[in-house]
């Protein structure tokens, strides 16, 4: 299909995707070295606080969007029948939408 | 007087074809994002849990503390650190930093090297 | 000396085998071709590919203990023993160290191995400075000799979609070449998920290219250049 310009589409979100998480894990290392909140009411203000829940949100949408990227990879290479491919993807891609909407559901929309 | 043999074999023995270290960084590099993208959900799951009540959250941290726990907690810590360096490593040579042979053998193996040495850290720090 | 060659003749065999060698070598063999050449002498059967013998046709490119390299330039001292030789890694093969290169050519040719430039064609040549010609280093080299490809993961898995890193380093030698004008189209042609995309830089294509070409070098300058094109 060469019309469609989805090789470098997926490649770029692949790696944009990559370096938002690496700022977030970084970050996140390096608050937990500093700070490391024992106690459940610490740790709970901490990530429902508005700046740390979205944060934490778009590190997960990355994380969906990145590994989506990487099993569709994995399913080019070595799945090649239709009859096998197309489930596969299905399934994967489902199971990264229920993720992130499981996601928007702790740090979101709870109380 | 035996037939033509049409069919042409190839030599695909994975056993006797060599694997540089840059390919053993890459396959590292699939596995890993393979077993991060399965443990995302129970990932998931321990974030919910530590979130949602101060039993659930203790919960969590003896469930952590328990043997057969870490030691899937450092196959997902190898498979983290891994995935992280190579991805590094990945994302410099997309810049053309370290992209020569020399540069990229060095590359990798200081990739290997590295996330071992992670799990052994994380390994020690666990134990 | 002592060889552990890869065996099959179509009017013979049903599946392929190895067969061991031990062939005396005189002081004046100092490559591997030279061996392949004393132990045909012994065993006229033997078939394998030759024909400059200094490495710049790629005719006698082969699997040598694991690794693509050219016969020719490949030095007898060195060798672990036995000899392991075997055709190119995926390629079909037409007998014994002798493989159809027929994809291969067709990966080439798909990438319009050629200068498109509609202008019309000046008294003598289209002129290029030093700077653009430069630019060509390290990409016109290529003797497509396949060892590249044929060691190349992305391209065992995916021998027809993906058109390989000597097809790639072909295309990229075109693309920055000055006089060309189709750029543009060069690069939506690799914009697929195929194409160039089933790359992922392994390097197996670096490290054995014979002429010291960089084909993950290459990609990865596309890649950029998609990428400045796209935004």
């Amino acid at each position: 299909m060469r019309g469609t310009p989805s090789g470098l589409r997926a490649w770029l979100l692949q790696r944009l995707t990559a370096v938002y998480m690496i700022a977030f894990v970084i970050f996140l290392l390096a608050h937990f070295a500093t700070d490391a909140s024992k106690s459940y009411e610490l740790w709970r203000s901490w990530m429902m606080h508005p700046e740390a829940s979205i944060a934490t949100f778009l590190f997960f949408t990355a994380l969906l969007l990145h590994a989506w990227v990487g099993i569709r990879d994995v399913v080019l290479d070595y799945l090649q029948p239709m009859i096998v491919r197309l489930p596969v993807l299905a399934m994967a891609g489902f199971s990264l939408l229920a993720m992130e909407a499981w996601v928007a559901r702790i740090l979101l929309l709870s109380p | 007087m035996a037939e033509f043999n049409h069919a042409r074999p190839t030599f695909f023995n994975l056993l006797r074809i060599e694997f540089p270290v840059g390919a053993i960084t890459s396959i590292g590099h699939r596995v890993s994002g393979v077993v991060l993208a399965l443990c995302t959900p129970v990932l998931i799951y321990l974030l919910e849990a530590s979130l949602r009540s101060a039993q659930d959250y203790e919960w969590v941290r003896a469930l952590l503390d328990t043997a057969p726990v870490k030691g899937l907690a450092l196959l997902t810590v190898w498979a983290f650190a891994h995935h992280l360096f190579a991805g590094i490593r990945h994302l410099l040579m997309d810049i053309d930093v370290g992209s020569s042979l020399r540069a990229a053998r060095l590359s990798a193996w200081l990739v290997n090297i590295a996330s071992v040495g992670v799990v052994l850290l994380g390994g020690g720090m666990l134990l | 000396m002592k060889f552990f060659i890869y065996r099959f003749n179509p009017e013979k065999d049903s599946t392929p085998c190895m067969q061991h060698y031990d062939i005396a070598l005189q002081p004046e063999d100092r490559m591997l071709l030279d061996a392949l050449v004393r132990i045909k002498a012994a065993d006229d059967s033997l078939a394998f590919r030759r024909s400059c013998r200094e490495g710049v046709c790629g005719s006698d490119a082969m699997n040598i203990n694991g690794r693509n390299g050219l016969a020719c330039v490949t030095r007898i001292a060195g060798l672990k023993e036995p000899v392991d030789l075997r055709p190119l890694p995926s390629f079909p093969v037409v007998r014994d160290l002798i493989v159809d290169m027929t994809r291969f050519f067709k990966q080439y040719h798909s990438i319009k191995p050629y200068l498109i430039n509609d202008e019309p064609p000046p008294e003598k040549e289209r002129l290029q400075s030093p700077e653009e010609r430069s630019k060509l280093d390290g990409l016109y080299e290529c003797i497509l000799c396949a060892c590249c490809t044929s060691q190349c993961p992305s391209s065992w898995w995916n021998p027809d979609k993906f058109v390989g890193p000597a097809g790639l380093l072909q295309a990229y030698r075109f693309i920055i070449d000055s006089r060309d004008q189709a750029t543009r189209e060069r690069l939506e042609d690799l914009n697929d998920p195929y194409r160039l995309f089933r790359c992922r830089s392994i390097m197996n294509c670096t490290e054995v290219c014979p002429r010291g070409l960089s084909p993950s070098r290459a990609i990865e300058k596309i890649r950029l250049l998609m990428v400045k094109e796209s935004i």
